[in-house]
């Protein structure tokens, strides 16, 4: 199969089912389309990967069309700004609208030849689209109909399925773009779909934050297009291989922050966080899709492509201060957190952080650890967010105190998500074989910088670790009492979605000295040359050895020994201590005075009051401003 | 000597309850592990959980409202265990053993093994009854199986 | 080419050589008492002991984590006796702790759901001086690897000593001894009941022994890279460290955990910090 039909697969054919999605508004037929488009854009993302990348110009009649739905789409906001009378939306829509407009139309701007750019950074990202993008589209056909039934009413899921599919028909064509413009279009598209999948609800809360979401989205397409006549003005181009290959100047900087800014409204940097966090009000597929595995990735994708042209500069490292900052203050927020999305939210955006930080970092392996960091994070995330929206569909909470002994009520969904929590942060998995090089990359900062940068990485891993330790602790909570298992049923979507998402991330990970060598060895090597030497035990570069296939040897010897011994031992499963006073049948239960029933009662560990949102977010958002502020004061002065 | 049993004899790991005694031979307990008398060089330790214990130290008289946390406490304890009952009032009931609520010793509940009789029973005649205990356990389970 | 009989020697004599080191901790801190102690194989009879309890469990999941705890122990210090990456090794001994706290949460008990918090805390303090550590390591040497510390030229005594010192708070936390034993005590303590080993029993309760002494034997045996060049000289190193975590037993009380953060960050965390400094600045690195 050639790769232009493959490109054209995978932009085009999302557009197509999107629109079937829309028109047909049953169940079946959703579902076939679904089905069909979930195969065929995995099925061309595999081929896409054998075949390998290319350079494709397009006729002028698609850069018509490019222009034509840019307008349309810019004034759709405009007109949700009006609607919603929400200024900034209004004020960001026209500042935007102006400016593209005297781009296109009044300035002579020479055309892009190579228009679609495809290399191995971009298949790498349209595997993960496409792969982890199906799976949640499969996932999201099961969960929306259960959503749904609970709501009554109207079935609206046809323009809940448009949006969705839509998405990664336009991260597929943003990760392919060459020219600032058409990646400019994409990302305002993915934009779209965002503020509409957030405000799909239609509460008060969903609508005001899908604005939130959509005027801070619309902040980045003002930098991109600020970017671009930077980039014009200094260079004569908008081509971002020609930009990557140009010589040095303070535009070609400014260009590249402007970019950055742009990456990290994306991906919810500092300042630009709170979107994220709002944003888990819409429908968990959602969160599962955009907000964690795919349409993040754009902002760090972006960081990605516009690292390998600014090593050794201030600016490279402002960017990455800008993501280990957040990676730290997220992960201490993320202590305090009792809602179950909320605390994935900020997980998210650490991890977010702690990619742009490895790429910004600019060395061979923090660039590797980059990309490693990216595709594990897509994985175990989305698995998590679809694994919350299952438990929280039966349970009716987020609120993680009442997610009490799941794994007697809904063992199989916990068990996985405990996996799918262990592969957040313990050895074993991919992640934390993204973290540890990232670790290793810290000290390569200039000198003092990198004593504020590795105090700033050991306490975020170290609040990393806590905080999801504490969770899963919590999970593993095995109540004796004789409590009803609450009905699991795991529909076959569920099934499916979520065993083929842990089946991935177990098999990435048990096989990461092949992906290291297939996927990632080939997109470092593109600027910056050999870093991993991979055997079958060990995976070593220049700052040490991570093994991973021993680990899973030991892990193997636990559940062998510890079976053996539980097996030969055995034992009697007794109610726990309490002081002597147990009532009978139940476990949670002791006799107080004059011999009354009370029930033990402990809150988890939040941190309270000295890790709060309402102290913590407007110092770090002020923060973010400050450095965001620094940065651009970097390439102008 | 199987290992195990010497293991057993050289390790007692002791669980104390308080059963309402006045605290007299609960001093006298403290007492047997402080400098003065050390019972931890026989491998006692005041351990504090019955899962973990292998004798139950009882003081005070069984009475209407403990008898249902001494049983639990005892049923805690995994096999092989012992009970020794210290001082008068744990052994018969002592001066208390007419008072309505009062059950009597706390035989009346649990099986005891070894009887420290003394209000209050000294160190010297506890480490003594710890001893019987360990030869009565020694006895006991030759095997190390009960 | 490294030669593996004395590693795989040295790691299946970890538990014993960790336990004659917990029956001389014991007999140490007796004499600092004024008492006799117990023997020096005290420990070995207490698991054999516990190992022949009739088994009581709070659920099929907790002989599996018991299991895990003391298998990813012995996984992080084969590890390190292969002379492996630092870093990766500890976070396997942070797979092991967790496996550790998973169980104490799994028990519905409160003395346990609190001892096993407070593991939490007891972890968030020490894992940070050891990752530094680690860094330290990687900043001087060039990689994580321990391998590395054997072909530096110095000690890392004369280099860092900050991450010397402060490993004497990670191994006060990690023998749970005052000022710092918030998370379950040593055997003449008691604190939450048996804090995060209280639902432990029997044979479970002897798998976390045997990987507790293993723990000990792996810091007492990083600390001593410390001399690497005389591992002799390292371990004597190592030991005087432990002594004066018997010592710091007997003369502090129990502190809270609020205490052991606050501590650890501000004294270890600060000092490594300061140590890089002053490298960077004497253009060591």
């Amino acid at each position: 199969m050639n790769t232009e039909t493959l490109i054209a697969v995978n932009i085009g054919l999302p557009i197509v089912s999107a629109l079937a999605a829309f028109l047909f508004n049953h169940r079946r037929a959703r579902e076939g389309i679904v089905s069909v488009t979930a195969l065929t854009l995995i099925a061309s993302s595999l081929l896409l990967f054998l075949n390998g990348g290319m350079e494709l110009s397009l006729g002028h009649s698609f850069e018509v069309i490019v222009v034509v739905l840019d307008f349309v789409l810019l004034l759709y906001f405009l007109y949700q700004g009006f609607k919603a009378l929400s200024w900034q939306v209004i004020v960001l829509s026209l500042g935007q609208l102006a400016p593209a407009a005297y781009f296109e139309f009044v300035l002579e701007t020479p055309p892009v030849e190579a228009i679609l750019v495809i290399d191995r950074l971009s298949i790498l990202m349209t595997l993960i689209i496409n792969v982890i993008g199906s799976i949640v589209l499969v996932y999201a056909l099961g969960y929306m109909e259960e959503h749904e039934s609970h709501q009554g009413g109207e079935s609206r899921q046809n323009l809940f399925f448009f949006y969705l599919v839509l998405l990664l028909g336009a991260m597929n064509g943003l990760v392919y773009s060459n020219s600032l413009y058409w990646l400019y279009f994409f990302w305002e598209v993915t934009t779209l779909c965002c503020y509409e999948l957030i405000r799909y609800e239609g509460t008060e809360e969903a609508i005001e934050n899908g604005l939130r979401a959509l005027w801070m989205g619309l902040v980045g397409g003002v930098a991109m297009i600020a970017a671009m006549y930077v980039a014009n003005y200094g260079y004569g181009t908008i081509a971002i291989d020609e930009l990557l290959a140009a010589i040095p100047s303070r535009y070609l900087y400014l260009t590249f922050a402007l970019m950055a800014i742009a990456a990290f409204t994306k991906s919810a940097q500092l300042p630009f966080q709170s979107w994220l966090i709002g944003a888990m009000v819409a429908p968990t597929p959602v969160s599962a899709l955009l907000h964690s595995s795919t349409m993040v990735n754009a902002g760090v994708y972006l960081v990605l492509r516009v690292a390998p042209a600014i090593q050794g500069t201030y600016l490279t490292y402002g960017i990455a201060f800008i993501g280990i900052f957040s990676f730290m203050v997220t992960a201490i927020i993320a202590l305090s957190q009792k809602l179950s999305k909320k605390i994935l939210a900020y997980s998210t955006i650490g991890n977010l952080g702690l990619i742009i930080f490895c790429a910004a970092m600019n060395t061979p392996l923090s660039y590797s650890a980059a990309t490693i960091l990216l595709l594990f994070h897509s994985m175990s995330k989305g698995l998590l967010f679809m694994c919350a929206g299952v438990i929280e569909n039966r349970l009716h909470t987020r609120q993680i105190e009442d997610w009490k002994g799941l794994i007697s009520r809904l063992p199989v969904t916990a068990t996985i998500t405990m996996v799918g929590m262990v592969s957040m942060f313990l050895p074993l998995f991919g992640v934390l074989l993204g973290k540890w090089a990232a670790i290793g990359i810290t000290a390569t900062a200039p000198l003092f910088l990198s004593i504020v940068m590795i105090a700033m990485m050991v306490i975020g891993s170290s609040a990393t670790t806590l905080f999801w330790a504490k969770w899963l602790g919590h999970f593993a909570i095995t109540p004796m009492s004789g409590a009803e298992p609450a009905e699991e049923n795991l529909s076959a979507t569920y099934k499916l979605s979520l065993y083929s998402m842990l089946g991935l991330d177990i098999a990435a990970s048990l096989g990461s000295g092949l992906v290291l060598n297939r996927v990632v060895a080939p997109i470092v090597a593109l600027n910056y040359g050999k870093v991993w030497d991979t055997g079958i035990l060990v995976l070593s570069s220049q700052v040490g050895a991570f093994m991973i296939l021993p680990l899973w040897v030991a892990l193997a010897a636990v559940f062998i020994v510890g079976g053996l011994i539980l097996r030969s031992k055995g034992g009697v499963v007794k109610p726990p201590y309490m002081s002597g006073e147990n009532v009978e049948g139940d476990p949670e239960a002791f006799r107080s005075t004059a011999d009354s029933v009370v029930k033990y009662q402990i809150a988890g560990m939040f941190f309270d009051p000295e890790i709060t949102e309402a102290r913590w977010v407007p110092y770090s958002t002020l923060a973010g401003v400050f450095l965001n502020m620094i940065l651009l004061a970097l390439v102008i002065l | 000597m199987s290992l195990m049993t010497k293991a057993r004899l050289k390790s007692l790991w002791v669980l104390h309850y308080d059963c309402g005694s006045c605290n007299g031979c609960d001093i006298e307990i403290l007492a047997a592990l402080t400098p003065k008398f050390d019972v931890e060089r026989f491998g006692i330790v005041n351990i504090g959980d019955p899962k973990q214990a292998d004798v139950l130290l009882v003081t005070g008289p069984a009475n209407n409202r403990n008898q249902r946390v001494l049983r639990n406490l005892y049923d805690q304890m995994p096999k092989p265990k012992m009970v020794i009952a210290v001082g008068t009032c744990a052994c018969t009931g002592g001066v208390f053993h007419n008072c309505p609520n009062v059950l009597g010793g706390i035989d009346k509940v649990i099986p005891v093994d070894v009887y420290v009789p003394g209000c209050a029973a000294r160190p010297e005649q506890i480490i003594d009854g710890v001893v019987l205990a360990l030869e009565k356990l020694a006895g006991k389970a030759p095997e190390g199986e009960e | 080419m490294i030669d593996y009989m004395a590693p795989i020697l040295y790691v299946l004599a970890a538990p014993l050589i960790g336990g004659l080191i917990a029956g001389l901790d014991r007999k140490i801190t007796a004499r600092m008492q004024g008492r006799v102690g117990p023997p020096l194989v005290q420990p070995f009879f207490d698991v054999i002991k516990l190992w022949g309890k009739e088994p009581f469990i709070s659920s099929r999941m907790q002989p599996i984590l018991a299991t895990g705890y003391l298998v990813f122990v012995l996984t992080g210090l084969t590890l390190l006796a292969l002379r492996a990456d630092l870093l990766h090794i500890l976070f396997t001994l942070t797979l092991a702790d967790v496996c550790l706290i998973v169980s104490a949460y799994n028990s519905e008990s409160p003395y346990s759901n609190l001892g096993g918090r407070r593991e939490l805390l007891a972890m968030l303090s020490y894992e940070p001086i050891m990752v530094l550590t680690a860094m330290s390591i990687q900043i001087v040497t060039g990689s994580f690897l321990v391998s590395g510390i054997f072909s530096y030229g110095t000690p890392l005594l004369l280099v860092m000593p900050a991450a010397f010192v402060a490993q004497i708070l990670v191994l006060i936390i990690d023998m749970k001894k005052s000022p710092y034993d918030v998370s379950g005590s040593g055997h003449a303590h008691q604190e939450l009941v048996r804090g995060v080993y209280t639902e432990f029993s029997g044979y479970t309760m002897a798998l976390v022994e045997l990987g507790h002494w293993t723990k000990t034997v792996f810091i007492l045996s990083l600390i001593s890279l410390f001399w690497a060049h005389n591992l002799l000289f390292g371990a004597a190193l190592a030991l005087s460290l432990w002594f004066a975590a018997i010592l710091a037993d007997n003369v502090y009380p129990r502190l809270n955990w609020k205490s052991m953060l606050r501590t650890t960050w501000l004294t270890g965390f600060t000092l490594i910090l300061a140590n890089f400094v002053v490298l960077i600045v004497l253009e060591v690195i």
